[in-house]
């Protein structure tokens, strides 16, 4: 006898605008199984978890629960057919106390303490407020809401991230329960260790699309790493040629152990004048915090940054600034003026000295000028910012800082959904930049291009550097497998 | 003993959660009481009368500012709000003038369910535009201030005995009863603030103030929300302006009555702890807050400014208190 799926997705595809997200995901998941959704960064996997949970509608594609068609409009409809998921953010409102948000949705709160009490989450007064509540607390109150609402699917996307180790134990004994009672997860993680251990099958989507569905248990790690990484994209890359930082070039920028509120746990790194140090990571592992330090919008809670050898002490990126760090941020629009000229956007930074309070730099013109050259930037729109393309806007960032002058860049994604022209033109800038001997820090989510840019790469994991390499031999099976936590990467 | 312990750090962990939960209301309070205690010191003879007085004077103002807080709580904030006390006020002016009290009384809550459905329909607009609130209800603002206008070209109207002793504790307006009056603000306040923290349809209004996001996604209808809340702000917005028709048994419809009520009940909310970003404080402590925005005027003359430069030490120290509550909120976060 054939099992019909307890929910059965097939061809969803989303778009945001001009950007891709979802091309055509199915997804099936039987009754009384854990099953894993993974993927690389920007894979689709967050998108398709909110389409099911009706966070926002898909632009096509069928969704069916116990083999009836589920109209998923709105979160109340996710759970009224039978989805419940408890998200990387808990859903609880800050500002109400524990008890009022469960009242908030409905639940019975004896269901709720019977929960928590299998959990083993004990002392919790549920006349506190959710503001100013660990995170892990959050993410188990949530799940406790979440199972109180008695699903057929549990929804649980990263809930093992920044989960003590026995807490996730707990989760997992859970998971045990609901799947006895034939009931199913679908779990999401980037640790793939776990999903070895508790996971009876996992999609693998790749690039918007379903790519595989694999049986971790017998495959293996291998298995699972191949299906997302995929054989074909390597052959658009040219091969990377080596380079040698010379040993007693100056360093540029030093972080000792940084701390900052549980998301950068001790992280450590060091950038030499004329060097491209890359970080890789998968998602939420600290990096945006990382970057905020090291660009001096935070402040560490301990550890040191120097620059030159000597202390940053910034207390904001201006104070990063005047010492020559620059950072070009993974939102452009967060950077840009975006109704204003590229030349005023080019000549921001310029501002801060004063004589330049009382009109225009004498050379205003000539540097935006110089800038526009070198980078090569379409200046058919320029009268405003936000009219050119991403790449564009990409390279206006860039050639600010040319404009003004620096000695240490921070680059977060630059490249993300950028065309490969674009990106080629913006790899070649940060080489020629590091020739120059500037010092370059590079976040990206594309792993495949660390070899083709970088000289040295560092794998960060729960706000650790757990791994450094040459970026020359960095494939990214390599990267991969150690931004996952696994051990023996090396 | 290691349970002793851990007892008494619960019961301080209970003692600052409450603090840091109602300590702003607490505050208000007691600001309210001392300055009207400093008030009864300077005047000669302070007694019913004069509670009577600065609760009656107050009212509107006391209605106007729940109603912004409730609208501000569910994340918005009503620019119109005045102007709609002072449609309430005409239309009720004209159609009650001269009759009796049973009819004014069916006409009264006519006007206070009308101003709530048309303020609900306000509030699906900006819902469904995605205008922000403050453009939307500025321009509602001028529309109710031009029906007011078109109802009653100028003063005139008049309201019952009756109406005028619910308001006010007299027939006539005078009077040292101040039961009636007290009863309506307690009444009001006391529905309000049980129906936003204690039912699920007022709690959905602070969540989706404090995080539209994870109210959606805790399956609060955010769209439902925001028209109940600005329904709410209409109807009483409704009983403010009842209560001025009370207060002074004349329909008053010009705009700038309107205007200067609004200001004054968005200063009021603040000083009463209700964060301008949604989802926060109490409508307990914008009562108290209410009553000193309209009692410092008195208090400020009666310590012998002139009314002109009263304004400008009112208008000062609402920027302190508002300093105050800034700078508690910067330390918190420092902090956290």
């Amino acid at each position: 006898m054939e099992q019909v799926p307890l929910l059965e997705a097939r061809g969803i595809a989303k778009s945001f605008g001009a950007v891709v997200a979802l091309r055509s995901a199915d997804l099936v998941v039987m009754p009384g199984e854990v099953h894993a959704l993974l993927g690389a960064n920007g894979a689709g996997k967050s998108t398709l978890v909110k389409i099911l949970s009706g966070v926002f509608p898909a632009d096509s594609g069928s969704v069916q629960v116990n083999g009836v068609e589920a109209r998923i409009g709105s979160p109340v409809d996710a759970m009224a057919s039978g989805l419940a998921t408890v998200f990387q953010d808990p859903a609880l409102i800050p500002d109400l106390t524990i008890e009022q948000n469960f009242r908030l949705t409905d639940v019975d709160l004896d269901v709720v303490r019977g929960w928590l009490d299998q959990m083993e989450v004990e002392n919790i007064d549920f006349g506190r407020l959710v503001k100013g509540m660990p995170l892990e607390t959050l993410r188990l109150l949530d799940l406790a809401r979440a199972l109180a609402h008695d699903p057929q699917l549990l929804l649980l996307d990263e809930i093992t991230a920044a989960l003590p180790a026995d807490h996730a134990e707990k989760v997992f004994d859970v998971m045990d329960k609901l799947t006895a009672m034939g009931r199913s997860v679908l779990f999401i993680t980037h640790r793939l260790a776990e999903v070895l251990r508790v996971c009876d099958r996992a999609t693998v989507l790749r690039d918007g699309r379903k790519v595989a569905e694999v049986e971790p248990k017998a495959k293996g790690e291998a298995a699972l790493l191949e299906a997302m990484v995929g054989k074909e994209v390597k052959a658009e890359y040219q091969d990377p040629e080596q380079r040698v930082v010379p040993a007693d070039a100056p360093v540029a920028l030093e972080a000792i152990d940084l701390h900052s509120r549980g998301k950068v746990n001790g992280a450590s790194l060091s950038v030499r004048a004329g060097e491209i140090l890359g970080i890789a990571a998968l998602e939420g592992q600290g990096q945006d915090r990382l970057f905020e330090l090291l660009s001096g919008d935070r402040q560490p809670e301990s550890g040191e940054i120097l620059v030159h050898g000597e202390p940053m002490r910034a207390r904001s990126p201006f104070d990063a600034i005047a010492r020559g760090v620059v950072s070009v941020p993974a939102d452009r629009l967060h950077a840009l003026l975006p109704q204003r000229s590229v030349r005023e956007n080019l000549t921001v930074p310029l501002y801060n000295r004063v004589r330049h309070w009382f009109g225009l730099a004498r050379n205003e013109k000539e540097r935006a000028a110089s800038a526009v050259d070198r980078l090569d930037i379409d200046t058919r729109a320029q009268s405003q910012v936000r009219r050119l393309s991403g790449g564009n806007q990409q390279k206006v960032v860039l050639g600010r800082w040319l404009a003004s002058g620096f000695n240490t860049l921070l680059c977060f994604d630059p490249t993300r959904g950028i065309d490969i022209q674009t990106k080629r033109q913006i790899y070649d800038l940060l080489r020629e930049l590091a020739d120059q001997g500037n010092a370059i820090v590079l976040y990206t989510s594309e792993l495949p291009e660390i070899p083709l840019v970088c000289d040295r790469v560092l794998v960060l994991y729960n706000g650790e550097v757990v791994h450094s390499q040459d970026a020359y031999s960095a494939t990214e099976e390599k990267l991969l497998s150690a931004a996952h936590g696994l051990a023996g990467a090396s | 003993m290691t349970t002793l312990e851990a007892k008494t750090a619960t019961d301080t962990g209970r003692f600052q959660g409450w603090w840091s939960s109602h300590g702003w209301t607490a505050g208000v309070w007691v600001l309210m009481f001392v300055l009207i205690a400093w008030y009864a010191a300077l005047i000669p003879k302070f007694g019913a009368f004069q509670v009577n007085s600065i609760v009656k004077n107050s009212l509107p103002l006391v209605m106007l500012a729940i109603g912004q807080a409730v609208i501000v709580i569910g994340g918005g904030i009503d620019l119109g709000i005045g102007a709609m006390m002072v449609l309430a006020n005409s239309a009720a002016a004209v159609l009650m003038d001269g009759r009796p009290f049973g009819v004014t009384l069916v006409i009264a809550v006519g006007v206070v369910v009308a101003l709530a459905v048309a303020n609900g329909v306000v509030g699906w607009i900006i819902s469904v535009s995605r205008v922000p609130d403050i453009v939307v209800t500025l321009a509602t603002g001028f529309i109710y201030g031009g029906l007011a206008l078109l109802i009653l070209p100028g003063p005139g109207g008049s309201t019952s005995e009756g109406m005028r002793y619910i308001f006010t504790g007299s027939a006539g307006g005078v009077g040292s009863n101040f039961v009636p009056p007290v009863l309506v603000v307690t009444v009001v306040t006391v529905v309000v603030a049980w129906y936003l923290r204690r039912t699920r349809p007022g709690l959905s209004i602070y969540a989706s103030g404090s995080d539209l996001n994870a109210a959606y996604l805790s399956g609060v209808n955010t769209h439902r929300t925001k028209i109940r809340s600005y329904a709410m702000g209409g109807g009483l917005a409704g009983l403010a302006g009842l209560a001025v028709l009370a207060l002074t048994n004349v329909g008053d419809p010009r705009f700038a009555v309107g205007s200067a009520a609004t200001l004054q009940s968005v200063a009021a909310i603040v000083i009463g702890g209700i964060a301008l970003t949604g989802g926060v404080g109490s409508v307990v402590g914008v009562v108290a807050a209410a009553i000193i925005v309209f009692f410092l005027d008195l208090l400020l003359v009666a310590v012998g400014f002139d009314s002109n430069t009263a304004q400008v030490v009112q208008g000062a120290l609402i920027v302190a208190v508002m300093m105050v509550g800034g700078l508690l909120e910067v330390r918190r976060r420092r902090l956290e």
